[in-house]
């Protein structure tokens, strides 16, 4: 074991928890109005690419996390359009919007360079910045959710939409923008990834980050502080799974692999009855009488 | 008679219990207007992925003529399309009991691993060694189908006795799934003659071809399984119970049956089709297990599931569609320059059209019925 927690894993570690932070503390935002977007890996690639992308055509990675976000939002419109207005089912919309992410932007890519060559990098940021942004992130969401009205509004969406529908506030905005400013973070995440230490980006390179971040909101239960934390159990997990996958250890690595997902079962299992979910997660709301 | 409540309070089955009503509201049920959406969610897609190939430079016409060519004009073709059909069929029926009752698991791709793993374990380097082959098919097939279920049974006990939301917990467990994979190929049950991480060849208990065809013997139980599931949806008890389920719980609770009890039925028949998938996959085609036998076939049936409206002869009709197209566009790949990402694109906006278009349906039922 103590080859496992260096200082090298550790810088691992928080490396790999930082985009699954961000998408995660995105995702707690919108579950919090009621809504539960199925689609946030995707939006999570759009925004890797976008960032990309943005970050070979200026040469400034400031720049491609501006597109990240600007993608994310993006596909937040979309996706509130789909899910709030037209209200089709949460979970279907976003299923169907990851898988045609998956394809959408492999495609893109492919068309952005010349097949033979290898695609370029990029200009990468360090860890320093990106680990303020996550800082920052989190007290936005944190102050938002726990410390201005709008907050409130935002829970009262996704906890008793009929009585904050009384009350005067419009449900149906205030999910659409807690969609779409989720899933801005969530294209942020993206582009964190692409933007920052890799910086490249190849297929499918979320590889299931925003799955985990969806996981993880779970676990955290609906809290940003925890959500956070649970992005760093998780990173360190990864980051034990990819060491030790070099050494000869008793351990097998896929324990590392599974751990993640297997302690966020365990919370379930320990306290879900009162876990915190939203009341009306991922429930339409129809304005107008009872029926 | 009493009225049994769930163990979990109302508020926090809403995952579970809630979403649908934009799934099953209330829907055009001509057969005009079940085929409508679907049949132009595909021409859309098709439409868009020409535009894109004309874009390229690619004449759409007769690219999509290759890929029509590339599945009717050759045996071959029309082979590869049933046998890869057969496991989203197997998949997507079982994701269709589940979604009929309002049960939305998204493990259908972590079973279809769990069946294929103990299938293939059982095969292997089962108890019993040099069992004659039909007795070993049969008996790997039922493990296959033993593990499915209880793969997915534990996501139905998580939400009885813990109140957890299914949709997360069974999306939770094909990451399990996925890491049990690597373990068991790398370690587990390896090929100690191979270099590579895989698993012995399963040997006689792989399934047989079909007579006079090259398309294994899968392909007939995705055949029958779908009047099978039919019958079942219509004519049994359980099948009554999946629809009072996905109706109303509260119904279910007030006659005779407890919904936590139907809801666990529900999974583990759907995790046992998806087992069943998982073992035939092996058994027909891969003939072993790898690191890379997870393709997302378990994600895919439940777009075939949603395209097929919920209805089995529906989802035998989507999945060919689905399996044809993607051989279509491997055969028209060899004779045009198209981006491989192509079909994906296509095969994604179907789902994508078909989700909008079905809303927006309903949508204007809702509206000319004045409600």
């Amino acid at each position: 074991m103590d080859t496992l927690f260096t200082l090298a894993t550790l810088a691992a570690a928080v490396r790999l928890a930082i985009p699954v932070a961000v998408a995660a503390l995105g995702e707690v935002v919108t579950e919090r109005s009621g809504v539960l977007n199925l689609g946030l890996e995707g939006t999570m690639l759009f925004g890797a690419l976008a960032g990309y992308l943005a970050t070979l055509a200026t040469g400034s990675p400031w720049i491609g996390l501006g597109a990240g976000l600007g993608a994310g939002a993006g596909c937040g419109a979309l996706l509130a359009l789909l899910m709030v207005v037209v209200r089709a089912d949460q979970i279907v919309t976003g299923l169907a919007f990851t898988l045609f992410a998956g394809s959408a932007t492999t495609y893109l890519f492919e068309l952005s360079y010349t097949i033979g060559q290898p695609p370029p990098r990029i200009e990468s940021l360090s860890m320093v910045p990106l680990v303020v942004i996550v800082l920052v992130v989190l007290v936005a969401v944190w102050f938002l959710l726990t410390r201005t009205s709008a907050g409130l509004v935002l829970s009262a969406a996704g906890e008793a939409p009929a009585a904050a529908d009384a009350l005067g506030y419009r449900v149906a905005r205030v999910r659409a923008a807690a969609t779409v400013a989720g899933s801005a973070l969530a294209g942020l995440a993206g582009a964190m990834l692409v933007c920052g230490p890799l910086g490249l980006f190849v297929q499918n390179v979320t590889a299931g980050r925003g799955w985990v971040a969806l996981a993880l909101v779970v676990f955290a239960r609906w809290r940003p502080g925890r959500a956070v934390a649970g992005a760093l159990l998780f990173g360190l997990c990864d980051a034990a799974q990819l060491r030790l996958q070099g050494t000869a250890t008793q351990i097998p690595y896929e324990v590392f692999l599974a751990l993640p997902y297997v302690v966020t079962l365990l919370a379930l299992m320990v306290r879900a009855r009162r876990s915190g979910t939203p009341a009306a997660l991922a429930v339409p709301f129809v304005r107008g009488p009872a029926r | 008679m009493t009225l049994t409540r769930d163990p979990a309070p109302a508020g926090q089955q809403a995952p579970d219990g809630l979403v649908g009503k934009a799934l099953r509201g209330p829907a055009d049920r001509s057969p005009l207007g079940l085929v409508a959406v679907p049949l132009l969610a595909l021409l859309g897609a098709l439409v868009v992925g020409g535009v894109l190939m004309a874009v390229e430079g690619v004449a759409p016409l007769s690219a999509y003529g290759e890929v029509v060519r590339g599945v009717f004009g050759r045996t071959r073709g029309l082979v590869d399309t049933a046998v890869i059909a057969t496991p989203l069929v197997l998949l997507a029926l079982g994701i269709t009991v589940a979604y009929r009752a309002r049960v939305f698991t998204i493990g259908a791709e972590g079973q279809y691993i769990a069946g294929a793993l103990a299938g293939t374990a059982w095969a292997t380097v089962g108890p019993l060694p040099g069992l004659p082959a039909p007795v070993l098919v049969v008996s790997s097939l039922a493990v296959a189908v033993l593990a499915g279920a209880a793969w997915s049974g534990v996501t139905a006990w998580l939400q009885s006795r813990f109140g957890a939301s299914v949709v997360i917990t069974s999306l939770l467990l094909n990451y399990v799934a996925a890491a049990v994979l690597a373990w068991a190929v790398r370690v587990g049950m390896r090929d100690p003659g191979s270099f590579t991480p895989q698993s012995r060849q399963v040997g006689d208990a792989a399934l047989p071809d079909l007579p006079g065809t090259a398309i294994h013997l899968g392909f007939l139980f995705a055949l029958l399984a779908v009047p099978t599931v039919a019958a079942v949806l219509r004519r049994t008890r359980f099948g009554f119970r999946v629809e009072v389920l996905g109706a109303n719980p509260d119904v279910l609770a007030a006659t005779e049956a407890r919904p936590s009890r139907t809801r666990l039925w529900v999974l583990a028949v759907a995790g046992a089709l998806a087992g069943l998938a998982g073992f035939v996959e092996v058994a027909g085609v891969t003939g072993r297990m790898t690191q890379a036998f997870a393709v997302g076939y378990g994600f895919t049936a439940i777009i075939v599931a949603l395209l097929g409206r919920l209805r089995p002869l529906g989802v035998l009709a989507a999945a060919l569609v689905m399996a044809g197209i993607t051989v279509g566009f491997d055969e028209a790949e060899r004779v045009f320059v198209i981006p491989s990402a192509t079909v994906g694109v296509i095969q994604a906006l179907i789902v994508v059209f078909f989700v909008t278009g079905d809303a927006l349906s309903r949508r204007r039922l809702r509206r000319r019925e004045g409600a």
